[in-house]
């Protein structure tokens, strides 16, 4: 009787052993199916496994869901830091001038910078194609904004370019209606 | 009877009436723009614009710059004293940026425009500061 009870056992664990197996999914992925057309031409048509999605769903994660950081949330500020140049003009009279006027410049590209960030760039293109060959390519990009509360972090001139480094604390109230 | 500082109350409203008199007299309204233009990365055009309000503003009085006061109480003459922190001042209210760029055949040309449109400013000058104070509109 012991030895019965014991064999069932063993016999039942085998077959469960053997069937895990069987529940192991094969290796190929994407299965690959012809159709024929009646005008006698063929499209290799490919079909994405729905198993494999049903196993790994972590990995069928939408692409956004990366870019959580760079959202404004309600609890967090958002803190925008960009870095603006500026070249000084070539007839300056001295060189507190030249880096004077080259931090206004790079001081206006920080502005623009930060404009691009928050508020985005309007882009609009035009080629001019003659003779099966592109004459002139151009494309235009512009901003329109207002920025408040900007803060100039670190600036610093060398060579003749003057880099200033910006920051924009963007809070949840400042965009609520 | 009479006390002995009977006329107290009536010294002191007469010294703040004589004070605020006298702070309303130094002080004016001024009307300002700022502008300045980069092209290519360089600075092309920059100009500061003041004068004096002919009619009274409207609006409450926002961010304050204090200045050290000098001694004729002319408003230009100080701000050219002090431009760079005035220009700092400037740059918190808020300024409109305008850019545009234009890459024809891969060489680019940047031009960015960034103005402080006519503000009026509220301007007082006391014996050893001047006080500036931006009035935001209601």
């Amino acid at each position: 009787m012991k030895y019965s009870l014991i064999l069932i056992s063993l016999l039942y664990m085998t077959a469960c052993a053997a069937q895990e197996k069987k529940a192991v999914p094969e290796v190929p992925v994407n299965k690959a199916e012809t159709i024929a057309v009646p005008n006698n031409t063929t499209i290799n048509v490919t079909y994405k496994d729905e198993k494999k999605s049903k196993m790994c769903p972590a990995k069928t994660q939408h692409p956004m869901t990366k870019q959580k950081k760079d959202v404004l949330s309600i609890h967090e500020p958002l803190i925008i830091s960009v870095v603006g140049q500026g070249v000084a003009p070539v007839n300056t009279t001295s060189p507190a001038q030249a880096y004077a006027l080259a931090k206004r410049a790079a001081t206006a590209d920080a502005y623009r910078l930060i404009a691009e960030k928050v508020k985005g760039v309007s882009v609009d293109g035009q080629d001019l194609i003659k003779n099966m060959m592109v004459k002139r390519s151009t494309v235009r990009t512009s901003v329109q904004a207002m920025v408040r509360n900007a803060n100039i972090v670190e600036t610093t001139f060398k060579d003749g370019l003057c880099e200033v480094e910006m920051e924009i604390t963007l809070s949840h109230s400042d965009f609520a209606q | 009877m009479r006390s002995r500082d009977g006329n107290h109350s009536f010294t002191l409203r007469l010294c703040t009436i004589i004070i605020l008199s006298s702070l309303a007299l130094n002080a004016g309204e001024y009307l300002i723009s700022y502008k300045y233009i980069v092209k290519n990365d360089v600075l092309f055009n920059e100009s500061l614009d003041i004068s004096k309000s002919m009619k009274k503003c409207r609006g409450i009085p926002a961010q304050t710059l204090i200045l050290p006061a000098n001694e004729q109480n002319n408003f230009v003459k100080l701000i050219s004293h002090h431009r760079q922190e005035f220009i700092d001042y400037i740059h918190q209210l808020g300024l409109d940026i305008r850019s545009k760029d234009t890459t024809t055949n891969n060489q680019i040309n940047s031009t960015t425009i960034i103005t402080l449109k006519t503000t009026c400013f509220k301007v007082d000058f006391n014996d050893n500061f001047v006080k500036i104070s931006h009035l935001k509109q209601p």
